[in-house]
């Protein structure tokens, strides 16, 4: 206040300018070769692109997860009316109004159903079993649902981000009062198709499994995700001159809390789904488990118990170390890995009962995570990196933790 | 209250300011002079201020990591032990100290236990409980909770010398200097 001046955005630069076109075309090119390659390698599998496929799902699950996170992130700000997070915000924005690029991405799920869905195999779906699930479990209704979602998620994200634009030119309030109006429709309206999304994405792979704590367990991940990857983007914006001082450690202060909450949130929830069918004992819900807990997968597991939940929290406990830009750095890298690594076992043990180390999923990370990341860019490079008139800017420069 | 009288021995020197610019930069020259028992009180939250006063972290957080880690630990031993070895009984099958079963118990009271230590520890550090305190009985300082500000530099600082430090307070512009004193019964 008194004794350090207040950073205003004439300190910094606010836009990608030349940064711009570079990761754009890097991006494209990194994207565009890990989907071919991971392509490539699926089809010289010989198994009807079954590996891939399943590389595929996860993958798009994890950027899905990222993008529904910095959706949801952008209407809890609105709905608490906070403040820290306004320097900040284009880039939650941009990272969600990727949407309809998502959507396209979406279509090989669909066009792969066949591979990656029990439902999709008439012996199961036939099945006694599954006699009062065909309805809601059949491509039709699965594309149906899809369709939906991408409206939702892509017509919330696309508003957000251009009224945001729209705000940088006029500077009109009403646009703030439209957002924290809305974003309590959005944010029930993104729970519901989130909840009812990672059903048909991911947990209907069995589609004999169920549990009522998968959606949350898959917010969880990507919302976690959402904070690690926010953090770095931040970090590597800083690195080349934009965004810093304005910036302070006091906002990664603050991402770095989101990340302590939420990963151990993301405990919090893998471990009451674990130990609830882990006491029933019961047959048809424990399956799920079995599988993850034998011929290798089990050990990733354990791993993961340590690595997506105990390091990181424990790493980021201390004030200090969510001040730190280096120790934020780098227990950001670590829980997208992490998290990454924890999809990879929910998912491919689907595919393969005994272990596998998939490089086709690894390929395909950073096919999608770079056509993700061109998206991004694309969108980000549209305009400023800061809501430059939205009106809680100032208070978000002059933000101090007590 | 009408019984106790601020009458005894000097307590504090006190100034109030009226802008919060002015009491922060006053807070900056009374930490850079030394002083060590000294507090500064706003009717709200001044940003910036843990700074201004040079205040050191806190070292509640090690008391809540303590408690925490008591609150754990005590969760694990008192199951294994009830449920293990004093008094061994067979749960629908589970291991006698089956952890999944353990973790709610061990979650809660390590949440429980941080929490104690993070109450009760705040307690202590800040010299509570108390049932007074000289500058309450202070008329001027009423205006503490509304719309004045104040610095208080106590009697016991190893700096403090009555004149001097009057003379000291008076310097940093606030609009007036005064005495707190001890509060006696009767």
């Amino acid at each position: 206040m008194a004794h350090h001046r207040v950073p205003t955005l004439q300190d910094t630069r606010t836009t990608l300018d030349g940064l711009g076109p570079r990761v754009l075309g890097i991006s494209v090119a990194v994207g565009l070769a890990g989907l071919a390659a991971a392509v490539g390698l699926g089809l010289a599998q010989g198994d009807g692109l079954k590996h891939f496929s399943f590389a595929y799902l996860l993958n798009f699950a994890f950027f899905l997860g990222l993008s529904l996170g910095a959706l949801f992130f952008i209407g809890i700000m609105f709905v608490t009316r906070a403040s820290w997070n306004v320097v900040i915000r284009r880039l939650a924005e941009v990272m969600a109004a990727v949407m309809p690029l998502m959507a396209v991405l979406a279509i090989p799920v669909i066009l792969l159903a066949g591979n990656i869905y029990g439902w999709m195999d008439p012996e199961v779906a036939n099945s006694h079993a599954m006699a009062h699930k065909t309805g809601y479990l059949n491509l039709g209704a699965f594309t149906v649902r899809w369709i939906i979602y991408f409206v939702i998620w892509s017509g919330y994200s696309l508003f957000y981000w251009r009224s945001s634009l729209a705000q940088d030119k006029t500077g009109d309030l009403a646009i703030t009062r439209r957002f924290e109006n809305l974003s309590g429709f959005a944010l029930l309206a993104c729970g519901i198709s989130m909840a009812a999304a990672s059903f048909d994405l991911v947990m209907s792979i069995d589609p004999l499994w169920f549990s009522t704590m998968f959606a949350v367990y898959y917010w969880a991940g990507g919302f976690v995700t959402f904070f690690a990857v926010m953090t770095l983007v931040t970090l590597g914006l800083q690195r080349t001159g934009r965004l810093t001082r304005i910036v302070s450690p006091e906002h990664f202060h603050d991402l770095g809390k989101a990340m302590f909450a939420f990963t151990f949130f993301w405990g919090y929830i893998a471990f009451s789904q674990y130990m609830l069918y882990w006491y029933a004992n019961i047959p048809e819900e424990t399956a799920w488990y079995l599988l993850r807990s034998q011929n290798g997968w089990g050990e990733l597991g354990k791993v993961q118990l340590y690595c997506t939940f105990g390091l990181p929290w424990l790493g980021l406990v201390s004030r200090w170390a969510k001040r730190s830009r280096k120790v934020l750095a780098f227990w950001a890298v670590w829980i997208i890995v992490a998290q990454w690594l924890n999809l990879y076992w929910v998912v491919m043990p689907e595919y393969s009962e005994h272990f596998v180390f998939s490089p086709i999923a690894v390929v395909c990370f950073l096919g999608i995570g770079g056509l993700w990341l061109a998206g991004v860019t694309r969108l980000a490079m549209g305009g400023s990196l800061v809501p430059t008139r939205d009106p809680r800017l100032d208070e978000s420069l002059r933000f101090e933790n007590a | 209250m009408s019984a106790t009288k601020a009458t005894g021995g000097l307590y504090a020197l006190l100034t109030e300011f009226e802008s919060p610019a002015q009491f922060m930069h006053g807070c900056e020259r009374v930490r850079d002079a030394g002083f060590k028992h000294w507090d500064a009180h706003s009717p709200f939250p001044v940003h910036g201020m843990d700074d201004a006063m040079g205040i050191r972290g806190t070292r509640l957080p090690w008391l809540v990591l303590v408690g925490g880690l008591s609150g754990l630990s005590l969760g694990v031993l008192m199951q294994w032990w009830m449920n293990a070895v004093d008094y061994p009984y067979m749960i629908s099958g589970k291991p006698m100290f089956g952890l999944p079963a353990a973790v709610p118990v061990i979650f809660e009271l390590t949440v429980l236990l941080s929490a104690f230590a993070c109450f009760f520890g705040m307690w202590g550090l800040n010299g509570m409980p108390r049932l007074s305190h000289p500058l309450l009985a202070h008329d001027r300082f009423r205006r503490a909770s509304q719309d004045r500000f104040y610095i208080v530099i106590e009697a016991r600082d190893p700096r403090f010398e009555t004149e001097k430090t009057r003379a000291f307070l008076a310097s940093l512009g606030g609009s007036v200097v005064d005495e707190v004193r001890e509060s006696v019964e009767g």
